[in-house]
């Protein structure tokens, strides 16, 4: 899309900033439980936990990255 | 000379009944003498665990009951608003727009969940052959590590009052530390007559 062509007054082009900014902090903030959850992993430890709580916390990141490329490509 | 008392030979059998067996410590234990399994960051070598507490699972009810609500939201809303006249495959961006909206709400639910789940998960309460420690993980950003030595422990006691948490025989335990140091709580945990009873006479022998 040319960047001189877009049309900042077309209330969808606020909305779409508006979204990405939102899912950008979204994005943040699955970072940080992600790092929340290794700390107490490495704090605390029962059975096979610690992989498990890993694994859901990085699909989160992932899934969180997913929706803001989806956002930027088909909004 | 008569002996007025004779000291039992094999003092260390009776030093702990607690430790006479032990329990595998699952991922969702919310009670548990001599877990196996169960390790914390600033064990010592020799220190062995006697007790782990975490929250009843009765209290998840509530997050739970919100979470089933929420995520059944949407399947409402798409049933139901185009009912009310609003037509979310009018052109191809409000389908677009609603697509990325859905997908945003649906992970923002899963974080509600997870979150609450990290939250109860990592609440515990550990007493060890030496000390106990409190872990609080009350944020997401805000975690508490306490701990103490029994021989600072001066006195435990529990409370359990309410229709729920007496069927369900969960309270809350309460731990005084002597000085100026931190009182150590525990809070919604199960069986926590049979808690106190075990720090009780953990802190009788180490006195």
């Amino acid at each position: 899309m040319d960047f001189i062509s877009l049309n900042f007054l077309h209330p969808a082009i606020w909305i779409k900033i508006i979204t990405l900014i939102a899912i950008v902090f979204y994005v943040i903030f699955t970072f940080i439980v992600f790092t929340q959850v290794r700390v107490m992993s490495e704090i605390f430890s029962i059975s096979d936990s610690k992989t498990i709580l890993r694994i859901i916390s990085i699909a989160h990141v992932v899934l969180a990255v997913s929706l803001f490329v989806i956002a930027i490509v088909i909004l | 000379m008569t002996d007025i008392f004779i000291a039992p030979k094999n003092r260390g059998e009776d030093r702990s009944p607690v430790l006479s067996y032990s329990e595998s410590a699952r991922a969702l234990s919310v009670f548990c003498k001599n877990p196996k399994g169960v390790s914390f960051q600033t064990q010592k070598h020799n220190e062995l665990i006697i007790l782990f507490l975490r929250a009843h699972l009765i209290t998840n009810v509530s997050w739970l009951v919100l979470s089933l609500i929420l995520i059944t939201l949407p399947i409402i809303a798409l049933i139901f608003l185009p009912k009310l006249g609003i037509n979310f495959s009018a052109s191809s961006q409000t389908i677009r727009f609603t697509g990325v909206y859905i997908f945003f709400y649906c992970l923002i639910v899963f974080s509600y969940v997870f979150i609450n789940f990290l939250h109860w998960f990592y609440n515990i309460f550990l007493v060890t052959t030496e000390r106990i420690v409190d872990v609080d993980y009350s944020d997401i950003v805000m975690h508490n590590i306490a701990s103490t030595n029994l021989n600072h422990i001066e006195d435990v006691n529990y409370t359990q009052s309410g229709f729920i948490p007496t069927l369900f025989n969960y309270g809350n335990l309460f731990v005084q530390t002597a000085g100026n140091e931190r009182n150590f709580e525990a809070l919604s945990i199960s069986k926590p007559r049979e808690a106190t009873h075990i720090i009780g006479n953990l802190i009788g022998k180490t006195k």
